[in-house]
């Protein structure tokens, strides 16, 4: 029985063995449908950075590349941090959900001969017909606004009947060697809650 | 393509709000020559990470005064020669406030020596308001040694914000009311480091409960 079946599989294993055969055209057939692919073409850089492609990795491979990146983000992450604080510090900017309310501050200017008053800083740019910083009288030439102001160091002054730039008499006061006209300062903190 | 560029343009404005304000006033407010000027110091003092909100202000508050180009962009230049030399003397984690105040101090003719002597005293305590009323002395016509020497012994001593801001009252008073400012500014800063210092004195020493 087992001979018979071994002589089975010899004459089905000889059979497979002999050379298939192959008509004359054969190779005329298979340029035919070589030459009906489309033709490979040359791609932009853009396109093959942007064409989805499957990339293998060997655990070895990805394993320094991930340590590699760890590496970096350990040694780069505090200094990018740092650097991010100290620009953010230097120019006085916090993300929105940081930023401290702006303050209501009472500016107070005794001007008895005055017709207009306004109260300009580096609060309100400077704009001396900025409509909320208008001061109103008050009586016995006493004019009063409340602004608002943001938390910090401000320079401000009082413009007089539009053309007057006179300093805050009970501010501290700094000195402007360009300008040549008064201002005084205001050290604005923030209102515990 | 396209949509990648959408979304960096889309990030580059989310960013850009404060300083695109800041360009518009300048730009409506400022003739182009001057604009173009003062732009190019704003740039510069980014790059050196200093306050450039500031640099701005004074642009603007020329405007407003009704200063000439030139003078405009020679305040700016020189506010920002001084945010410079005020970082330098406080130290690079000044915050803007500090730096803005240390160069109105310098403005008035502190020495870069004395914001860091004002820096060491005052350890990690805020020197803003020490600023302020140091330049508001030497504007009332204290000599801006005694004046330095006095906001230095301030903080030296550790008073609160509150006792500065009537030590400062309290000497324009004075000098309104014929003191010498020289005088009136050492004489109430002595009353205030000596109660300090009596203060701390007569504080319990170690751990002791409250």
């Amino acid at each position: 029985m087992p001979d018979e079946r071994e002589d089975i599989i010899e004459r089905v294993a000889d059979e497979l063995r002999q050379p298939a055969p192959i008509g004359a055209s054969f190779d005329a057939r298979v340029m035919r449908v070589v030459r009906a692919l489309p033709r490979h073409v040359r791609r932009s850089l853009w396109s093959r950075l942007t064409t989805p492609r499957a990339v293998t990795f060997t655990p070895l491979g990805g394993g320094l590349l991930a340590a590699s990146l760890v590496l970096v983000v350990a040694f780069a992450a505090p200094h990018a941090y740092l650097d991010f604080k100290h620009a953010r510090a230097a120019n006085g900017i916090l993300a929105r959900s940081e930023a401290p309310a702006p303050q209501r501050v009472q500016f107070v200017l005794i001007a008895p001969t005055a017709r207009k008053v306004a109260v300009v800083g580096d609060f309100n740019g400077w704009d001396a017909t900025h409509a909320a910083d208008q001061a109103q009288p008050r009586g016995g030439g006493v004019w009063s606004v409340t602004a608002q102001v943001p938390v910090g160091h401000h320079r401000y002054s009082f413009v007089v009947d539009d053309s007057l730039w006179m300093a805050d008499p009970t501010a501290p006061r700094v000195i402007d060697n360009v300008y040549g006209l008064p201002n005084s300062t205001i050290i604005v903190g923030e209102q515990n809650p | 393509m396209k949509l990648v560029v959408a979304r960096f343009a889309v990030l580059l404005i989310a960013l850009a709000p404060p300083l695109a304000a800041q360009d518009s006033r300048l730009a409506t407010r400022l003739d182009p020559k001057t604009y173009a000027a003062v732009i190019a110091i704003v740039d510069s003092a980014r790059a050196a990470k200093l306050p450039t909100a500031a640099l701005v202000d004074k642009a603007l508050e020329g405007a407003a005064k009704g200063s000439d180009g030139e003078k405009i962009v020679t305040a700016v230049r020189q506010l920002s020669e001084r945010l410079g030399a005020a970082r330098r003397s406080l130290g690079s984690a000044s915050t803007a406030d500090e730096i803005k105040a240390a160069a109105l101090a310098l403005d008035a003719g502190v020495s870069p020596r004395d914001l860091a002597r004002l820096r060491a005293a005052a350890g990690k305590r805020q020197v803003t308001l020490s600023l302020a009323v140091l330049t508001d002395l030497i504007v009332r016509e204290v000599p801006v040694a005694t004046a330095s020497n006095v906001v230095v012994s301030l903080a030296r001593s550790g008073i609160r914000d509150s006792e500065l801001t009537l030590f400062q009252r309290n000497v324009r008073q004075d000098i309104e009311h014929g003191a010498d400012p020289s005088t009136a500014a050492s004489t109430r800063a002595r009353g205030l480091v000596l109660r300090a210092s009596a203060t701390s004195a007569s504080k319990p020493q170690g751990n002791a409960p409250h």
